[in-house]
């Protein structure tokens, strides 16, 4: 057999083997071929001895090439057929994968704390540090310090939870639930010189019956920035920004008059309403108006800034405050405030 | 306050060339609140027409043809009985399809067009009955010939009343004539302030007036009016006072209410014969002293009462409330008229102190509450004079005024940089002069000083800020833009018991637990409801509230235990499974300061563990939760916050005494967990098996440990498995801290296996199956090395726990 004889044979056993439809007929091919007896190139190996030396060297790398390209050609199609044959058998392991799963047990945050969560992140943005302060407080923070002296008309609108300490009272210094988040205003001030800018969520309390837009016991955010050179336009501009971050980029922002003792001046801000803006005269979340009440806001008094110790012809900054709840009313959709406190799982679960 | 404005009231005052809904906005964004503009009823098919045509009926004698142009050259021709019609009358015209009233039953119909005596009539013109402004049906009403014809009748005819919540600051807008001052400025229009009559110089024989406190009385005028004829007041007053929410009663009260209404002062008549020693003083109540008031109750005046009183006796309560003997009656001829100025804050305390607080009081005491202008005291009592005169036949006698020190009037001195300043945009200064001039401001400029005097009647301007959003306001805040504040961000604080706070939060959540938010303020008798015997509460006696709304929420929670529990009643008559948790604080009083505010957790278990939906038991079985689970979340919860959780064991009141555990440290109780007492359990409709757990979070804070972070270990770990037998007194916690201390530090973790009770083992004793991993971290541990450390353990635990090791 000459070289030409070995390739054309390796040829065929490839063309074979490749063809082969089963272990058996895969390994009827390598007897036929690699077989030590009969083997087509154990036949052409014992031919080497019986050639003359100067051609040995060239018919025996032919029969290697021969035997190397039979072997890689079993291999692959041994591979195929193995291959093949898991794919049937994975085939047969069917699932009804319509069946439910195993379950994790979900747990969520209530719809107030994503929504402090939510407010205190997006002020940190415009760089706005989130800031605690007591939930039963003193008269004083909450009106006194705030140009709310006792007997002031103003105290009526903030009507108002008194308390009273089993370990004694002292008429001198009464304590109430905090009617707003604003005595932090003046913790702030008392504790920090400027320049400073927090946003305050937590727990108010007002003398209030409750319906479905207000309760007594509810959640604010209160913003303080103070510094030299604060407008009121940066105090729009910065509502602006948190607006469209809450409700949407292409919210309108709108200032009218409004009065706080403790900013001068004072104003209400609303935002266009995101629902129907503005067109639908029956809306359901802004009630045809169009706009959104959203916060009361204003520029710090100068005698509150004079009460703790900063001289207003230097320093001068902002204030605003919004509830909690009405934010994730607004977001969610959520028809009712008291179903926040509620706390019926089949309610909680859907936030 | 919440006031209600006629618009054709405000008219008379000021020239409103625009319509009521601009008007409205334009206050809302610029001075007051518009809480709603409450319009008649008629719709916009009820309009002003004119009287182009008259003509008669052709058909019948007693009816007119009448072509009615109701504007745009619309005409309709429309079939009428009345009598009262020429050409040229302007009248209210209905077109068809308008809601108006019927003239003969009194209701509410739409009008349809019908044919009379053979001619269609496309319409009707209208008498006051249709339109619902009075009785009178005989004839056509006729209109003011100066109104638009065309225009939508509602819009220039009828009570238009403006709903307008004024703030506390702005006492001179309590009245019609403030609110025209306002819309004077921002429409540019002029102010038309009503007409009074001069006050005379002379002070009356038989009436004088007194301060004894001029800190609660800073004025106090009276005038004296003789002839007075007492009856119904004129019609278009009753009509006002009615629109404006006051009953009309007789003319001298009514005429002092609709001066209160117009120019915000209150006023108040007394029948001059009942005055002894013909003198009203201005005093504090005595002792005991007590009044009959026109609400016909007699009140014991608390000794601080400013009263007025005559030569002997209390006759009202200043400001508040007149007393009964004074009042006027029908025979009154001789009237003593008051009108003064109060401290508002006296009032506000009296009002308190007498309940009269909030809607309930008196329209005066409301007004008085405010810092009403002592200025307005003689323009008030002037005015009322002249409508006494007018409508109650009255003749002033003369007139006393005690106003011992006057108020210097205020002059804001700033600049018009201050504009920039605060508001962020320039104003010009031409601008800001006008809006201050068409508010009644006497400005005086110099370069860029400017000098503002407010109007007497404005209290609430004292410093530049009050000047620069006078300006702005009217101006219009919509001119702001919107800037972001630049300058140095502040260098924010690390708020580390906040994050731990919110970590704890987040790895609840993550266990699958929902959080709950709960009111802060409960029912007290809920705490009663937390122990099974009648021993001390498990929480401190909680701070009260002085004033509740209701009396579930009367106490400031000192336990998070009950919100918890009362939350799980309601849920678990719906649902099978419950896994939640609370954080907030608890109040705990200290003598003498605000309450301690300390952040706990509450978590609460019941029913089904298995973390599927309700009722569905697929691949998990339907195991409930168990006392494992609740010490499962509490190890998690403290592995994760990194918390080594130590302390002294207690009782844990109000829990299953078996199967429940207190830890204290510094006598203080950061951690209780395991089953509820099943008879608290009880209470609360719960079921026996409900476990909870609390946690003091500020203890767990400070006992978090800060991480040091090694690699992973190089050697291996060998581990061996131990049966660890002991009686069943045995705690399994005695055995472990056994373990630990003889093993050393090559002990890495001890698992616990299993526990196994029986006849292999012998009655009265288990065996504990632990499992130690041992590694060293400098070597390859040989066997030899773990006999060495086990023999250790077994004489340790033998010596210590009687145990024996097989
Ligand atoms: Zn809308």
């Amino acid at each position: 057999m000459a070289g030409q004889d070995l390739k054309a044979l390796a040829d065929r056993a490839a063309t074979e083997i490749a063809a082969a439809a089963d272990e058996a007929a895969l390994e009827a091919s390598r007897v036929r071929y690699l077989g030590r007896k009969e083997g087509a190139l154990s036949e052409a190996t014992k031919k080497l001895a019986s050639l003359p030396p100067p051609e040995r060297p060239a018919y025996g790398a032919a029969v290697n090439d021969a035997k190397i390209r039979i072997e890689k050609a079993l291999e692959a199609r041994e591979a195929a057929l193995r291959d093949a044959a898991l794919a049937r058998e994975l085939g047969q392991e069917r699932e009804d994968l319509s069946l439910p799963p195993r379950r994790v047990r979900l747990g969520r945050l209530h719809p107030i704390s994503q929504t402090m969560r939510e407010v205190s992140r997006i002020f940190a943005t415009l760089g706005f540090e989130t800031v605690e302060g007591p939930e039963i407080e003193w008269d004083y923070y909450n009106f006194e310090a705030l140009n709310i002296p006792p007997g002031h008309p103003a105290r009526e609108k903030w009507q108002t939870l008194w308390i009273s300490n089993p370990l004694g009272d002292d008429p001198s210094r009464p304590i109430l639930g905090r009617t707003h988040t604003s005595p932090m205003q003046v913790r702030i001030m008392e504790e920090r010189r400027p320049p400073i800018r927090v946003v305050i969520p937590g727990r108010c309390y007002r003398y209030e019956a409750t319906d479905a837009i207000r309760e007594s016991i509810f959640f604010q955010y209160e913003g303080l920035a103070i510094d030299e050179k604060l407008t009121m336009a940066d105090l729009k501009g910065t509502l602006y920004a948190f607006a469209r971050q809450v409700f949407g980029s292409d919210r309108k922002i709108r200032f009218r008059v409004d009065y706080f003792p403790f900013t001068e001046p004072s104003a209400e801000i609303a935002f266009d309403c995101f629902a129907c803006e503005g067109k639908d005269p029956n809306c359901h979340v802004c009630g045809g108006d169009g706009w959104i009440e959203a916060a009361g806001c204003g520029m710090v008094h100068p005698d509150v800034l004079r009460r703790v110790g900063y001289d207003p012809t230097r320093y001068q900054g902002f204030a605003f405050g919004g509830g909690i709840e009405r934010i994730a009313m607004l977001k969610t959709g959520a028809p009712d405030i008291r179903l926040f406190y509620q706390n019926d799982i089949r309610y909680l679960e859907q936030f | 306050m919440l006031i209600k404005v006629p618009v054709s009231w405000l008219r008379e005052y000021v020239e409103i060339p625009i319509s009521i809904d601009e008007l409205a906005l334009k206050l809302h964004m610029s001075s007051t609140e518009v809480k709603g503009v409450e319009r008649p009823w008629w719709g916009e098919k009820v309009r002003v027409g004119r009287i182009a045509k008259l003509a008669k009926h052709p058909n019948a004698d007693k009816l007119l043809l009448a072509t009615v142009d109701y504007g745009e050259g619309r005409t309709k021709t429309v079939v009428t009985g009345a009598t009262n019609l020429v050409e040229g009358a302007i009248v209210p015209y209905a077109d068809e399809g308008a809601e108006i009233i019927d003239g003969h039953t009194g209701e509410r119909t739409i009008l349809r067009g019908k044919p009379m005596r053979g001619i269609q009539s496309e319409g009707m013109v209208l008498s006051s009955k249709e339109l619902g402004l009075g009785e009178d049906h005989e004839g056509i009403r006729i209109l003011d010939r100066d109104l638009p014809v065309g225009a939508v009748l509602r819009e220039v005819l009828g009570e238009t009343i403006l709903a307008l919540e004024v703030q506390p600051n702005r006492p001179d807008c309590l009245g019609v004539v403030g609110i025209g001052r306002e819309v004077s400025a921002l429409l540019g229009t002029r102010l038309m302030e009503p007409a009074l009559d001069r006050l005379p110089e002379r002070a009356p024989k038989g009436l004088d007036v007194r301060i004894d406190d001029e800190v609660a009385c800073p004025r106090f005028a009276a005038a004296l009016l003789t002839g007075v004829h007492i009856g119904p007041s004129p019609t278009w007053m009753q009509e006002r006072l009615i629109a404006a929410g006051m009953r009309p009663i007789d003319n001298v009260v009514d005429i002092t209410n609709y001066v209160m209404l117009e120019l915000g002062q209150p006023l108040h008549a007394y029948d001059h014969r009942q005055l002894r020693d013909g003198v009203l003083v201005a005093r504090a109540a005595r002792r005991g002293e007590t009044i009959r008031t026109l609400d016909g109750i007699d009140r014991v005046l608390p000794e601080r009462t400013l009263v007025i009183a005559d030569g002997q006796r209390a006759l009202g309560i200043a400001g508040i409330l007149g007393g009964e003997d004074s009042e006027i009656r029908a025979d009154t001829t001789t009237v003593a008229l008051e009108c003064a100025s109060f401290e508002p804050r006296r009032i506000g305390r009296t009002t308190a102190d007498l309940n009269l607080h909030g809607s309930s009081g008196s329209a005066a005491a409301r007004r008085f509450a405010w810092e009403l202008s002592p200025e307005a005291v003689p323009l008030a009592l002037a005015r009322a004079c002249r409508l006494l005169r007018e409508h109650a036949g009255a003749q002033l006698e003369g007139v006393v005024d005690r106003y011992p020190q006057p108020r210097p009037r205020v002059n804001v001195r700033m600049h018009f940089s201050d504009m920039p300043r605060v508001l962020g945009i320039e104003v010009a200064p031409e601008e800001t002069l006008d809006i201050l001039r068409r508010l009644q401001f006497t400005v005086a400029a110099d370069g860029d000083t400017l000098i503002a005097t407010p109007p007497a009647v404005r209290t609430d301007i004292a410093i530049a800020e009050d000047i620069v959003e006078e300006v702005g306001r009217i101006a219009g805040y919509d001119r702001l833009p919107t800037r972001v504040p630049d300058g140095p961000l502040p260098l924010a604080e690390r708020h580390p018991f906040e994050d731990f706070r919110e970590r704890a939060r987040d790895a609840l959540v993550g266990f699958g637990l929902q959080e709950i938010v709960a009111y802060s303020l409960i029912d007290p008798a809920w705490l009663g409801m937390l122990k099974a015997d009648d021993g001390d509460c498990i929480a401190p006696e909680p701070l009260r509230v002085i004033n509740p709304t209701t009396v579930a929420q009367s106490a400031a929670r000192s336990t998070l235990r009950a919100s918890l529990l009362d939350t799980a009643r309601r849920n678990l008559r719906q649902r099978t499974s419950l896994a939640i948790f609370e954080i907030a604080p608890v109040y705990i009083p200290r003598r003498g300061d605000l309450p301690d505010e300390r952040t706990t957790i509450a978590i609460l278990l019941a029913g089904d563990a298995s973390p599927v939906k309700e009722g569905e038991t697929w691949l998990v079985g339907n195991r409930k939760w168990d006392v494992r689970d609740i010490h499962g979340i509490v190890q998690g919860l403290a592995d994760l916050l990194r918390v080594a959780t130590r302390g002294e064991e207690a009782p844990a009141p109000g829990m299953h005494p078996g199967r429940s555990l207190a830890l204290t440290d510094g006598g203080i109780t950061h951690l209780i967990w395991g089953q509820l007492d099943p008879r608290v359990a009880g209470m609360w409709e719960l079921p026996d098996e409900t476990f909870i757990a609390e946690i003091d979070l500020v203890s767990w804070h400070r006992a978090a440990q800060t991480v040091k972070i090694a690699p992973p270990p190089r050697y291996p770990a060998a581990r061996r498995d131990l049966a660890v037998v002991v009686s069943e007194t045995t705690r399994y916690a005695d055995v472990e801290a056994a373990i630990r201390s003889a093993a050393g530090r090559e002990l890495e973790s001890l698992g616990l296996l299993d526990v196994y009770r029986g006849a292999q083992i012998g009655e009265g004793r288990k065996s504990f199956a632990v499992r130690l991993v041992l590694r060293s971290p400098t070597t390859t541990l040989a066997d030899a090395d773990v006999d060495r450390v086990v023999r250790r353990i077994a004489g340790r635990l033998q010596h210590e726990v009687s145990a024996t090791i097989r």
